[in-house]
């Protein structure tokens, strides 16, 4: 009996379960343990990692100038998520249900730029944006300033870059949430004298507030990690904790502080996620 | 519908590569690209190029050089005089390159390009092997004045390929002052005007040449009087460049840089009202050299490569096109008044003797620089 | 009259605004599809100095670049392949069996996916440096399948959500073996949530540059070799790449959907 029920149960689950398990445990479990317990280590003469237990590393993390970095790093996350939700909402709702008719080709048409390699494009906002780029030469060209403007080469630029990369994974989560809304709803609504503002915020907002919350993490949380866009746009003086970590893992020489910055990192992601849960937020809609 | 659409762009694709790499020419069978991924398959995973020389031409080697230092063409030159397939990577500061050969495995970069300091760094932590001089027959070309440093007495490991200095670039069209030294830059008025190399040695030692100090201090005081220094150059710099400062320059996005001569060099080709100015205070010199890796593999071909390097009309090849210090004295007969008149490329012989080399320091003094700069790029 | 005027007034001002949104989307496209036909031949190759397609052909000759490219397509192919088979058997065990431990993996999965990339990046590089693998293709085949089969799962269980399993159970009591129920009752009707995971996993690989960048040695794909080209300054070739690489997608996107209307009128007649 015992053996029927193993083979019947237990084989299938290894087989199907097993190597996503395996895989879990060896490429993600692992190297974080690995990455916190380095967070303790340090390193010698030769930039090595010993393994000599210090707090070291989180002592030097709360200098404040780390702190201000990371506070700085969420201030341009969050000016990039709001962006993107100010942008992205109007625009997912007139796709979705004002043009309904074409919303297909509308949506295959913001996906169309995404298919074109994102650092390109970040350097064609460079392009764009530079003292000799196509706007300045244009500004200059219609008389409306004397001298190139600085757009280039700092936090607006940093943000900018941020909200444009991350902008489909606001749009995505949010169309798919306004996709549910039941059209009747509205109508009623309208029917029953509400004008436009009242439904969006008693009817639109509250149905959709699941998308909207699931677009906010997914652009929030990778621009505190984007050291590219912020060494490419904002020429090196804006720098995320993603800049921090990588230095450290470059021309810092210094691993364990990289790991220590990063354990930090986590727990900030971890915060944030576990907010995004309190709010009522769906893990589910995170994966699409 | 979706679903459909994508399917068929993932074959496009598919297809798109099939077309272009047919197009692209032949297919490495040598070198890192292709190796693993037929190690892949095999199930089994040895070093990544191991088995290349046993494949087709005459084996590989594996570069490791500073961005905007070895022409293209140089390195296709010698594939084609050679059959030796070479693989590039680079890097834009020496620390950059220490933590890449040292994640790596050993021997996963053939040849590296380390500074003076960076090569008795190296030696010292043992990561650098002997070279071979019978088998550089073309050193007899390099001048004196380069060979037999400090950092590598009797060129054991290291062979010098390029020096410079860094210096300050001015664009006169739209800085009407006189720059005289490193201090300048840091008047209030050239607020958001600086390119700066992107390298935490050379800009606090430029920082602490202003104040007349050496660029390897160690003492708490004197590394306090940097930081307060230093602070006063965030609002100037603009950008942080050691790749290829010379577009900001040329683009006009900086009116001022601290940047590589050589860089400085190639601007002023482009626009010539660019100047290089040397800092009164004495400048951050270097010399470059060419480094074979503890257990790299493919150790002759590197001693090929490195000679090949010290030809006259290769090293003049490279400074038509990287206008550096040349050492190599045959080339410089080759390059003519082009070069010799032109300080930003021929840099005086005064100024390097004024100037200072970056040496190596304890990781107590460079963790107190490496926080200077983490605050400074705020 | 006047709420249809209103009406009116809404749609125009809707598509104005539509049409904006899509212009700062495109606006980078248009630069760099616009600079390959740059005639410039000097760095930093930012000035134009005239319509050429001579980078097009240049694009043929530079050989690292197209070796890149080869590379990113190898290794999102293997990626896909190998997370999708993964990550799709993981699926349905999760899905039809329960087991200790299952909750653990499900929060596991969430892990490559919401993390920032660069906290995996460099905990895979760590691993990577202390087991001693290789860094080349093989560890970027295992640091892209490592973040894509998450993707994998999430869409087939989206897709298992309403499956029903007497459709399963009645084949295996007509004798059909377990092994092919699967491959030809469960998995067709999978397949859409395959694909689209696969899909998923494609475009995620493709275009991955913080792991890549921490996990591939000297292994160039493409936008690591893009972003060695930014720090020197952006030759046009690679404009020209990216301009191919675009022309041909969406003109397969375009013939598909035309396709797939002419199928549906046939289907209404």
């Amino acid at each position: 009996m015992s053996k029927h029920k193993f083979r019947s149960s237990t084989l299938p689950v290894l087989i199907t379960v097993g190597p996503v398990s395996l895989w879990l445990a060896f490429f993600v479990v692992i190297p974080l343990l690995y990455v916190f317990i380095m967070s303790f280590c340090s390193i010698d003469e030769n930039y090595n990692v010993v393994f000599q237990f210090t707090l070291d590393n989180y002592r030097n993390l709360m200098d404040v100038n780390y702190l201000q970095i990371y506070a700085q790093s969420i201030l341009i996350a969050f000016f990039a998520t709001v962006i993107c939700l100010v942008l992205g909402y109007p625009f997912a709702f007139l796709i979705s249900r004002t043009f309904r008719s074409r919303k297909t080709f509308l949506y295959m048409l913001v996906i169309i730029p995404f298919w074109t390699n994102s650092l390109i494009r970040i350097y064609g906002w460079r392009t764009f944006l530079g003292a000799s780029g196509w706007l300045n030469q244009t500004l200059m060209a219609l008389h409306l300033t004397d001298s190139p403007m600085d757009f280039l080469f700092n936090r607006f630029a940093t943000i900018l870059g941020m909200a444009y990369v991350l902008f489909p994974f606001m749009v995505l989560p949010l169309y798919t949430a306004i996709e549910k809304l039941d059209p009747s709803q509205l109508e009623v609504s309208a029917d029953l004298g509400a004008r436009g503002g009242a439904t969006f915020w008693n009817v639109v907002l509250p149905q959709t507030v699941s998308g909207v919350f699931s677009g906010c993490i997914m652009v929030f949380i990778p621009s505190l990690g984007y050291f590219y866009v912020a060494d490419i746009l904002g020429g090196g003086n804006s720098d995320v904790i993603g800049n921090l970590i990588e230095r450290q893992f470059q021309s810092g020489n210094n691993w364990p502080f990289g790991a220590a910055l990063s354990i930090i990192l986590i727990a900030v992601t971890l915060l944030l996620v576990k907010l995004y849960q309190k709010c009522g937020g769906d893990m589910q809609s995170l994966g699409v | 519908m979706k679903k459909r659409q994508m399917i068929g762009a993932f074959l496009t694709v598919s297809i798109l590569s099939g077309l272009l790499t047919a197009c692209g020419g032949k297919i490495s069978t040598t070198g890192s690209s292709s190796a693993p991924a037929e190690s892949v398959s095999a199930g089994s995973s040895s070093a990544s190029s191991g088995s290349a020389s046993a494949e087709g031409g005459k084996g590989s080697l594996n570069l490791y050089i500073w961005t905007e230092y070895v022409p293209d063409s140089v390195i296709q030159d010698f594939e084609k005089q050679t059959g030796v397939q070479v693989n590039v990577s680079t890097y834009s500061t020496n620390e950059d390159m220490l933590a890449k050969v040292k994640s790596e495995n050993e021997g996963a970069f053939d040849i590296v390009q380390p500074s003076d300091y960076m090569v008795e760094q190296m030696i010292k932590q043992n990561m650098l092997q002997k070279l071979d001089h019978s088998k550089l027959t073309n050193l007899k070309n390099i001048s004196d004045v380069f060979l037999n440093q400090s950092y590598d007495p009797e060129n054991q490991y290291s062979v010098p390929y390029l020096a410079g200095v860094a210096g300050i670039a001015v664009n006169t069209s739209k800085i009407k002052d006189t720059i005289t030294g490193y201090a300048d830059l840091f008047n209030p008025k050239y607020k958001k005007s600086i390119v700066a190399l992107d390298d935490y040695r050379a800009v606090l030692g430029m920082v602490a040449r202003s104040l007349g100090m050496s660029m390897n201090e160690t003492d708490d005081a004197k590394i306090a009087q940097i930081k307060t220094q230093a602070m006063k150059l965030k609002d100037n710099i603009k950008l942080y460049d050691s790749d290829s400062p010379k577009s900001a320059l040329i683009s006009g996005d900086c009116s001022l840089g601290y940047c590589w001569s050589g860089e400085i060099a190639l601007a002023i080709r482009e626009n010539p009202a660019i100047k290089i100015i040397f800092p009164k205070e004495g400048a951050y010199v270097f010399f470059d050299n060419w480094c074979i890796t503890k257990g790299a593999k493919n150790t002759e071909n590197a001693h090929k490569f490195i000679n090949y390097m010290m030809e006259p009309q290769v090293a003049k090849a490279v400074s038509d096109e990287f206008a550096y210090l040349q050492p190599n004295q045959a080339a410089v007969k080759l390059l003519g008044d082009s070069y010799k008149n032109n300080p930003a490329e021929n840099v005086p012989e005064s100024v390097i003797k004024k100037g200072e080399h970056v040496k190596n320091l304890d990781t107590a003094a460079l963790a107190k620089y490496n926080a200077i700069w983490t605050e400074l790029k705020k | 009259m006047r709420r249809k005027k209103a009406e009116r007034l809404c749609r125009s001002a809707g598509a104005v605004y539509c049409g904006l949104v899509y212009a700062f989307l495109f606006l980078p496209i248009v630069v760099v599809v616009v600079n390959s036909f740059n005639a410039t031949k000097s760095k930093p190759y930012l000035s134009w100095k005239g319509f050429s397609f001579a980078w097009y052909g240049k694009l043929l000759q530079n050989t690292a670049l197209l070796d890149s490219f080869k590379n990113t397509l190898i290794l999102a192919a293997v990626s896909t392949i190998l997370s999708t088979i993964i990550g799709t058997i993981a699926a349905v065990g999760m899905f039809k069996y329960r087991f200790r431990g299952k909750s653990v993996i499900d929060a596991l999965l969430y892990i490559p996916v919401v993390i920032p990339e660069i906290v995996l990046g460099i905990a895979l590089l760590t691993l990577f440096a202390t087991v001693n693998i290789p860094r080349g293709m093989l560890s970027l085949v295992f640091a892209h399948v490592t973040f894509c089969i998450p993707f994998v799962i999430f869409n087939v269980r989206a897709r298992l959500d309403g499956y029903d399993k007497s459709l399963e159970e009645a084949s295996m009591d007509l004798g059909v073996g377990r092994l092919k129920t699967f491959f030809h009752i469960t998995l067709p009707v999978l397949a859409p949530g395959i694909g689209g995971g696969a899909l998923l996993a494609f475009t995620l690989s493709i275009d991955d540059v913080i792991v890549s960048y921490f996990t591939n040695g000297q292994t160039k794909t493409f936008p690591l070799k893009v972003m060695e080209s930014i720090k020197s300054g952006v030759a046009p070739d690679v404009n020209a790449l990216s301009t191919l690489i675009l022309i041909v997608t969406v003109l397969f996107v375009v013939l598909t959907q035309s396709g797939l209307i002419r199928r549906l009128r046939h289907r209404k007649i």
